[in-house]
């Protein structure tokens, strides 16, 4: 089997139209009509992931987020840069071919980064979450505990928090990725995995910061980009398996970049 | 307008040269507009043709007590400056949680934006005009003249003061230490709680640091990462920079990178824009109030 015929089945099976005009999911570098030997899903193509992946024996890369650290992919800039020619060199001198995926997961019912997401923190409900699925009620609790149980179960290290720990929290909103939602009156604990911080199209940081200051218990927890979304790439590999078989397919994850 | 009798400009001009502080404080032209205009006009340069500084909350033609400067204008800085009667207050970051710092319009881009009858918002703006506070983003002005005080200022608060490169924007050589020294170092002076992530060698020689408060690009640490041991920026996005310093960390590439938060990167050089104000306007008490690190770890 090669990359495009596993691509092939991807478009057959994802229950939605292909969307033609997507600049992400595309192949980024290697042979797609090369044979396989095996594939890895993964949130992020980062250089230690293909190097995990390849001690695997797995030379397909199938990658929620981007391999040349912008959103396009685009590598007229990079050409001079060391590390772009060790990790294409590396890419390509082991046989391996990087495919992305990540609008048509968005577009997927479920959304497996959505569902994965609330699944790792504890949420329940979401099994078949959509990309915005809307307030899930949890049983009440506090920001802290929250955040404590959360931290336990995804075993997510370095998570950041925003508002009061004894904020009474019973309303989530969850949007994985950069896709974290904006905090409205009826939630009171959004969660997302990055947002820019200020100046932003809204700007969550501060209002959960003000809404405590002036009596408004709210809270915000961001997970990291790659945290929230590594579970949903996990479960992309459990569905790829249900249409492909003939070689291995494993989640392999890129891992939380920060020391603490 | 502050004054019936002259142009904000002409008051700007004779309270800029000639008024004593009780003469300003006499007159009408104490009034926000004008003492903002004077601001400008020590400044100098231009606004860029799509600016977001401005009057955002409060009376822009309200008397003025005293000027404030800060990061970012949450309730908690706007509360230190009613305390400190000092109240124009000068935010480097939006006021009412977007760019756009204002309620969407009815009909217009939808559930992106913030509702008029927002509680958060609502309540914010009520203490805003109940504590005759005024709120001025002075942003794009200040950083187009004085990037280079948001780069001193942090700096400073880093006790790097005096290490600056010779002619460079923002290389500083500090004492040699590991990369993990050095990350707590800046914990300890910033008094960060969560907001700090650092990526790399822990134990990677440090010497040559870049300091870039504010956001930094993936396209500005592709081309300068090899200036500096560490980059120590206030944010990135996780799947550029974050991503690009992971991959060098797995290529052995003594290179990292540190971020310490937007608005925390940003609260130095508000302070230093504070006492730039003090030092063209005398007859102000002017005032910084850091908005601190928002963020903290779960347990």
């Amino acid at each position: 089997m090669t990359a495009r015929e596993v691509v092939e089945r991807i478009r057959k099976n994802v229950g939605i139209p292909w969307n033609e005009q997507s600049y992400r999911d595309t192949f980024k570098l290697g042979n797609p009509d090369a044979p396989i030997t095996g594939i890895a899903t993964t949130m992020m193509t980062t250089f230690g992931m293909l190097k995990r992946a390849h001690e695997q024996g797995l030379n397909m890369i199938v990658s929620h987020e981007d391999t040349w650290w912008n959103d396009r992919d685009d590598t007229k800039d990079l050409t001079d840069i060391p590390l772009y020619k060790m990790k294409r060199d590396f890419v390509l001198n082991n046989g391996m071919v990087l495919w992305r995926m990540h609008d048509h997961m968005h577009a997927m019912r479920p959304d497996y980064t959505v569902v994965g997401s609330l699944r790792s923190v504890g949420v329940k409900g979401g099994e078949n979450a959509t990309m915005r699925p809307g307030i899930l009620p949890i049983p009440e609790t506090t920001l802290g505990e929250f955040a404590s149980r959360a931290k336990h179960l995804s075993g997510i290290r370095a998570f950041r928090c925003v508002g009061d720990p004894k904020a009474k929290v019973k309303n989530v909103l969850l949007g994985p990725g950069y896709a974290t939602p904006r905090m409205t009156p009826e939630a009171d604990l959004v969660i997302g995995g990055e947002q820019q911080e200020a100046d932003g199209g809204f700007d969550n940081v501060e209002y959960v910061r003000d809404a405590n200051a002036l009596g408004i218990p709210k809270g915000l927890i961001m997970l990291g980009h790659v945290a929230s979304e590594e579970p949903g790439m996990e479960d992309l590999a459990k569905w790829l398996g249900t249409f492909i078989s003939g070689v291995p397919i494993r989640f392999v994850p890129a891992g939380e970049p920060f020391w603490t | 307008m502050g004054t019936p009798f002259l142009s904000r400009r002409d008051f700007a001009l004779i309270a800029g040269t000639a008024a004593s502080a009780a003469g300003v404080r006499a007159q009408a032209g104490s009034g926000a507009t004008s003492v903002v205009d004077r601001i400008l006009r020590e400044l100098g340069g231009e606004a860029p043709a799509s600016t977001a500084d401005g009057f955002k909350a409060g009376d822009p033609n309200g008397a003025v007590s005293g000027i404030a400067t800060t990061a970012m204008a949450t309730v908690e800085v706007l509360r230190q400056a009613v305390k400190a009667k000092t109240n124009l207050v000068l935010t480097y970051e939006p006021v009412f949680f977007s760019r756009a710092d204002r309620p969407a319009t009815p009909g217009g881009r939808g559930p992106g934006g913030l509702d008029r009858e927002d509680p958060v918002y609502r309540a914010k703006k009520k203490f805003i005009e109940d504590s005759g506070l005024i709120v001025y983003r002075f942003h794009d002005r200040w950083q187009a003249r004085r990037q280079n005080d948001m780069v001193t200022g942090l700096a400073g608060a880093l006790g790097w003061k005096g290490h600056q490169v010779n002619g460079s924007d923002g290389l500083f050589d500090i004492p040699v230490a590991t990369a993990e020294q050095v990350v707590t170092g800046i914990r300890t002076r910033l008094k960060l709680n969560g907001g700090l992530r650092a990526i790399g060698d822990r134990t990677a020689r440090i010497r040559r640091v870049l300091l870039h408060p504010g956001s930094m690009t993936t396209a500005t640490m592709w081309t300068r990462y090899t200036e500096a041991d560490l980059i120590v920026a206030g944010e990135v996005r996780e799947w550029e920079n974050t991503h690009f310093a992971a991959d060098l960390f797995t290529a052995g590439e003594k290179h990292g990178l540190v971020t310490i938060g937007r608005v925390v990167s940003e609260d130095p050089g508000m302070r230093l824009c504070s006492t730039w104000i003090q030092s063209v306007l005398r007859e102000f008490p002017a005032r910084h109030f850091d908005a601190g690190d928002a963020y903290w770890r779960a347990v």
